[in-house]
């Protein structure tokens, strides 16, 4: 029993090591197994909207219509991941053009001197399975503030291509900024919600 | 009364017994203007609208009321320089200073709820620019002294709002006036300020005594 089994020790290292290294160039190969990715925000199934609330007045919501993002994800370590934002303030839309304008001019965004609102992650923290936190800086009317986003991750499948839907929620404090115009009729509060898809590049 | 008579007679002769059709177009103009101003400033403040709407009614009652204005000060210019058709001769010495009263009040009114409305929109805090219907913006009256004071732009609210519930109890006044003249005096007082042709009448009034008077004071008929 013993002379035998130990005849055939070597033979079986052999294999048993080959499929390590099988297992461990599948790993490292592009593809599926691929620890990073980068995926770009779908323009049509995004939405950057934001709400506030005033005394006296009823809550206005808008949106930013032009915008681009991107993700850079890594799977296995969540928190290797990148996110960016940016937002041209001149696309500001709360339903009404003569708002719109107002929010535009320097008592709101001075878009025609702050062109962009940028967000660009500095940390990612995985909560659970669908949600992860993302801390960030924040580039509003020229100055930079950190700001923490909650989202919610989900991956829809059945899909052709590779697709990412999340949802992240921020409160903005515009004061921070230098927005006090309004205030404190006018909340320093912005919710602001980003509701999106992105697609693997 | 004699005398009354015979110069409201001289004065009928010199002033026409229409209103001109520019003063005639003007109020009805300021009549809709002014009426369409109070629904609007009702409905803005308490109508249950989402933000964008109201935003945008804000800007319109903004833009109609500095067109009141104008039109205000057109009527008031109009006034002072134009002879106004002559007040029936029956209508007695009362009714005639009520009238000038009522007239009075209008203007004055008018006058005070643009004025009330420009100060509170030149002092409110969120500093909405008055962009008159989108051509160019209105700037603040007394600028220097009316940014961002809060309690000024509460009280000429206030005050905004009192006005224009003055000029509603004085439009129910007017109207009934009106009314009273075409209906019950039977004179040309109303028909004279439609906006459509309309036959004057010839006798100023039908009230027994009138006739009494007329036919003591009169011209002889045949």
């Amino acid at each position: 029993m013993l002379s035998s089994s130990s005849s055939l020790a070597p033979k079986f290292r052999r294999r048993a090591s080959a499929l390590a290294l099988l297992m461990a160039v599948a790993a490292l190969a592009p593809g599926h197994a691929s620890p990073r990715s980068n995926w770009a925000i779908d323009p049509s199934r995004t939405h950057i909207s934001f709400s506030i609330d005033a005394i006296g007045y009823p809550r206005t919501q808008g949106e930013f219509r032009r915008f681009d993002g991107r993700l850079s994800v890594d799977f296995d370590h969540p928190a290797q991941s990148r996110v960016s934002f940016r937002v041209q303030s001149q696309s500001v839309d709360v339903g009404s053009a003569s708002f719109s304008d107002y929010l535009r001019s320097d008592a709101f965004l001075n878009a025609s001197h702050f062109s962009e609102i940028v967000f660009s992650s500095t940390a990612v923290e995985k909560i659970d399975e669908n949600d992860i936190r993302v801390t960030g800086d924040l580039t509003m009317l020229g100055v930079t503030r950190p700001l923490t986003v909650d989202v919610e991750v989900r991956r829809p499948d059945a899909r052709s291509r590779a697709r990412l839907e999340f949802t992240a929620r921020a409160k903005i404090d515009r004061l921070e900024f230098g927005m006090n115009s309004g205030f404190p009729v006018i909340s320093k509060d912005v919710d602001l919600v980003v509701a999106s898809e992105a697609e693997e590049q | 009364m004699r005398r009354d008579s015979a110069s409201a007679l001289r004065a009928a002769k010199a002033a026409p017994r229409r209103w001109s059709a520019a003063t005639i177009a003007l109020h009805w103009l300021s009549a809709a203007l002014i009426l369409g101003l109070i629904g609007l400033g009702w409905f803005m403040v308490h109508g249950d609208i989402d933000a964008a709407t109201k935003f945008d009614l804000y800007q319109l009652h903004k833009s109609l009321g500095f067109l009141g204005l104008a039109l205000l000060l057109l009527r008031l210019g109009a006034r002072l320089v134009q002879a106004s058709p002559p007040a029936p001769p029956a209508m007695p010495p009362w009714e005639h200073r009520l009238a000038g009263l009522a007239h009075a009040g209008f203007y004055g009114l008018l006058l005070a709820a643009s004025l009330t409305g420009w100060l509170l929109v030149s002092a409110a805090v969120i500093a909405i620019p008055t962009r008159f219907f989108d051509l160019f913006v209105i700037p603040n009256l007394l600028p220097s002294l009316t940014r961002a004071d809060a309690s000024l732009s509460a009280a000429m609210a206030f005050w905004h709002y009192v006005i224009a519930r003055l000029i509603l109890g004085l439009l129910v006044l007017h109207v009934a006036a009106a009314l009273k003249h075409h209906f019950v005096d039977r004179n040309d007082v109303l028909t004279r300020m439609l906006p459509w042709p309309t036959r004057l009448r010839a006798a100023p009034s039908n009230r027994r005594e009138d006739r009494l008077e007329r036919n003591k004071v009169g011209p002889p008929s045949y």
